[in-house]
């Protein structure tokens, strides 16, 4: 992409008012866009997006200066204004490059750029025809289609000169059933770190469905009522949960200066016995995945909480620094244009001992969410909120009838406490988490959990 | 190779392969932003970026691709996927390259005073915030976030029809985050200021305004969970605005997607409701003579009286309700594909002050924050549930913040129990927006509240 020289060249350029550590991070990535809307190719985009990134730290400051123009001139040019933000004289002499070849983690056997537009689109039509022949009341079917192929280069005054290629699919599928006023969203959006391959392997008949079935079920339910219930959260995408409730507030961006609720407290008990949480970038071709974080390290398996015990944080370098601790593989970003920082990769709660059966007929009454939509947290206060796309009364044991539009709101720490049944059927879901260093993907998971309490906001008022 | 030699190149390469409309779209923006944290600089970032993108009429049918390099390997990338994306488009009405409107406004939306805003001069005005921050009060014991963005943005649109336009945009803005701690209470309080006037950003004020605004949340208690008026304050009625923006483009109209469909000439809402897509705003962070397809752009009112006067188009939905385009063609970038959204919109402020709206009170809820937009708010149905903070109001008076909350309604039946526009119009950029949004705050008649 960049020759080892000018890298070189560029590194010692950024080092020369007295930084300690300097990075070059150089992207080159092509990428396809479709979306189908009622049987339609209603757009299909193509492009390459092609930047340097470079990173200076001295002490606790660091410096990020990012630029699309990759000649020598605009290079140094870049490596000089950020040297420019550091005000002294050269401390240190970068190590000489050494090149490292690290072996692809994921394979990938049918790369999306040498793949016929065409049939891509015949995938997103299959989806189509399967999610609008669902149910009579399907007024409306989006189809959107995604895939990338993400060169990187990493090189940095340690000597450290890698590279690395991520190639990631997805599909998203999202329904509008309707009757009258009504109107109701269904989704369903599968990816994974892989390429062709997964369109043609994946399950298309179920995920079409599903996307539809939610949203004809969604049409017929009640109003949630609110208040404070013990909620079901199903396996899957319901591991969004503690993505918001207790991952945000693990990454070193809020732990290092303090502000999280979970700082200062490895070795003590943060969650109920039965609460395992792990982040783990190494699982084979997951649409979190990676063979190397965004500033060259090796992905590993993160155990953050056991058994109910913290056991460590998400680090990425500069983080570690203020926190006198090792990058633990989680620098990420969205591209060139942000600064790499503390990230999830594949997050999860691991598998407990209970079945969701056992689960169920243990509550007399409750909530029980198949599907979550998005949330947010405040890692401050830990202070989180999400959307239920697909809810259930349970009563007397029992899952009994659909309720829309309920929302969940707690603070994680003490959701964490209140984890009184974990299952025993692990998945994972995809989705795109939004943060300092931009929007990149993340799977969560959980078997199916129970919460004794949370509150529960509804349209219906208080039950 | 420089931006004429590629678009010289480019068009040339695509006629020669069957392209009979093109246009080049060019974008370069050029950021400074800069963190502080207890006095030290926690993060410095500055940048110089362009892009390009391409869209070409091929055998009738408009086919798109983009670049952040000007080689020949992206003349020939842009050519080839064009081509290949062009061919499977089957939309009813077709794009077309425009040759442009007859007359455009020549508003300047680039101060060269904020441009010559040195980056010593910046640093230092978020020093003296910080130090006013401390200095407020002793319960502050840190910011999660604290940081300064100014962003110079150049576009340029050039066609084979021969339309050529260009235009300069800048801005600036403080986002603080303050975090105030009280006994084993930790709270926190946002505020931000957009500006094109460096001199008007007072440290003082911008300290005074995050400090309080965390204060005010400490000591929060419970309330009872049941229906209240509600008071949403200007930025958080502006935030509700912001999300629920797309039910007024055509595009989502006619996609089934917004309940507004067929409703263009009638009342939605209560009349004293006004709101206003004005690009021409002095002030207007997005402000700009034409839109992304370049066409002129134009003031106009979207509610009048509570009635919808218009929805906002690009060329393509223009075409398919048999109107004109208002000039609301929109791309998230040089990447993006084309699609509708406002400019700088607004909800008309009227004369009652916020404190009279508080005052006129009996007992109700003020929600001062919203979080979770993206995924508690259903554009479709209109139905939202929101985890929001706030305070809790009896006689007239404040009494104290609440607990975490969610606010449950529907935003078309709000439009509709709307009691009162406060005078206190307030613009923010929200995060991920489209649009510079602003709304005064905006008293409703009941919602649904649960009190965590």
């Amino acid at each position: 992409m960049l020759s080892q020289t000018v890298i070189q060249d560029v590194i010692t350029a950024a080092l020369a008012t007295g930084g300690d550590f300097a990075e070059v991070f150089v992207e080159d990535r092509f990428t396809n866009n479709l979306a189908l809307q009622g049987g339609k190719i209603e757009s299909s985009l193509s492009g390459r997006d092609y930047g340097i990134g470079i990173r200076v730290f001295k002490g606790l400051q660091s410096v990020y200066a990012y630029t699309t123009d990759g000649s020598k001139e605009g290079l140094l040019k870049a490596a000089g204004n950020a040297a420019q933000a550091i005000s002294g004289e050269k401390i240190i002499q970068p190590a000489q490059l050494q090149k490292e070849i690290i072996p692809a983690a994921h394979h990938i056997s049918l790369n999306p750029r040498e793949v016929e537009k065409l049939r891509k689109v015949d995938v997103m039509k299959k989806a189509y025809e399967i999610a609008k022949n669902y149910h009579s009341s399907i007024q409306q079917v989006t189809v959107r289609y995604f895939d990338e192929e993400q060169n990187v280069l990493i090189a940095n005054s340690e000597g450290k000169f890698v590279e690395d290629r991520r190639v990631r699919s997805r599909l998203a599928i999202q329904s509008i059933a309707a009757e009258g006023n009504q109107m109701q969203p269904g989704f369903y959006g599968p990816g994974a770190h892989k390429g062709f391959e997964f369109m043609e392997n994946m399950n298309l008949e179920h995920y079409a469905n599903e996307a539809s079935r939610i949203a004809v079920t969604m049409l017929g339910a009640d109003p949630c009522p609110s208040g404070k219930l013990p909620v079901i959260i199903d396996n899957e995408f319901g591991g969004v949960i503690f993505h918001e409730a207790c991952g945000h507030g693990l990454e070193a961006t809020s732990v290092a200066k303090e502000n999280s609720v979970f700082a200062n407290r490895i070795g003590e008990k943060v969650a109920s016995d039965v609460v395992t949480y792990i982040d783990d970038g190494t699982i084979a071709n997951e649409w979190g995945s990676i063979t190397i974080d965004d500033e060259g390290e090796k992905a590993r398996k993160n155990v953050l909480i056991e058994n109910g015990i913290l056991k460590g944080y998400l680090i990425d370098k500069f983080g570690g620094r203020r926190m006198g601790m090792e990058s633990t593989g989680s620098g990420r970003r969205q591209s060139y244009r942000f600064a790499p920082t503390s990230r999830m990769t594949n997050t999860y709660i691991a598998n407990g001992k209970s079945t969701p059966e056992e689960i169920v007929s243990n509550t007399e009454y409750g909530i029980y969410t198949k599907y979550m939509g998005g949330g947010q947290v405040n890692t401050t206060t830990g202070d989180y909120n999400f959307a239920v796309m697909e809810a259930y009364l349970v009563k007397n044991g029992k899952i009994g009838k659909p309720l829309k539009g309920a929302t969940l709101i707690g603070n994680g720490p003490k959701t964490l406490q209140l984890v009184d049944m974990v299952g025993n059927n692990l998945d994972h879901g995809a989705g795109m988490c939004g943060s300092q260093s931009g929007s990149i993907p993340v799977n969560v998971g959980q078997p199916m959990i129970r919460v004794s309490e949370m509150t529960v906001g509804g349209t219906k008022g208080g039950e | 190779m420089n931006l004429q030699e590629f678009k010289e190149k480019l068009f040339q390469l695509g006629g020669q392969n069957g392209f009979t409309d093109m246009e080049l779209y060019y974008e370069r923006e050029e950021k400074f932003a800069c963190e502080l944290f207890k006095g030290e600089i926690d993060s410095y970032d500055t940048s110089e970026v362009f892009g390009t993108s391409f869209r070409g009429l091929y055998e009738g049918k408009m086919g798109y691709a983009f670049t952040e390099k000007l080689d020949e390997e992206s003349l020939s990338f842009l050519i080839e996927n064009a081509k290949e994306n062009s061919q499977f488009i089957e939309n009813e009405v077709q794009e077309e390259i425009f040759a442009g409107s007859e007359k455009y406004e020549a508003g300047n939306y680039y101060s060269s005073s904020l441009a010559g805003v040195t980056i010593a001069e910046k640093i230092n005005l978020l020093k003296e915030i910080e130090k006013h921050i401390y200095a407020y009060d002793e319960r502050v014991t840190g910011t999660d976030y604290f940081m300064l963005r100014s962003v110079e943005t150049e576009r340029v649109l050039l066609n084979s029809k021969g339309l050529n336009l260009s235009e300069k945009n800048n801005h600036t803005g403080i986002y603080v985050s303050v975090i105030v701690k009280q006994g084993d209470q930790v709270k926190n309080g946002e505020y931000s200021k957009f500006t094109r006037d460096f001199s008007i950003l007072n440290p003082e004020e911008i300290a005074r305004h995050a400090v309080e605004e965390a204060l005010s949340q400490l000591n929060a208690r419970s309330a009872e969970s049941k229906n209240y008026p509600v008071l949403l304050r200007n930025d958080a009625a502006g935030a509700l605005l912001q999300t629920y923006i797309p039910v007024f483009s055509a595009e989502n109209t006619q996609k089934g997607q917004s309940a507004l469909k067929g409703k263009t000439g009638e009342s939605i809402a209560v009349a004293s409701l006004n709101i206003v897509d004005d690009p021409f705003l002095e002030e207007g962070l997005l402000s700009s003579n034409f839109d992304s397809e370049g066409v002129a752009t134009a003031r106009k009112d979207i509610v009048k009286d509570g009635r919808l006067i218009t929805l906002m188009h690009n060329r393509k939905t223009a075409q398919k309700d048999g109107v004109e385009s208002t000039g609301n063609a929109y791309k998230a970038s040089y990447k993006g594909a084309l699609t509708v959204a406002p400019t700088n919109l607004y909800v008309n402020p009227t004369d009652q002050s916020y404190d009279e709206l508080v005052s006129s009170l009996s007992e109700g809820i003020i929600i001062t924050e919203l979080s979770g937009l993206h995924s508690g708010a259903n554009t479709v149905s209109g139905d939202f549930s929101i985890a929001a903070n706030g305070y809790y109001v009896k006689d007239g008076k404040v009494q104290n913040a609440v607990n975490q909350m969610t606010i449950a309604g529907n935003f078309y039946e709000l439009l509709n129990n709307i009691e009162a526009i406060g005078s206190d119009l307030e613009f923010s950029l929200g995060f991920m927006a489209t649009g510079y949004i602003g709304s005064p705050s905006l008293l409703i008649r009941e919602l649904a509240v649960t009190v965590e």
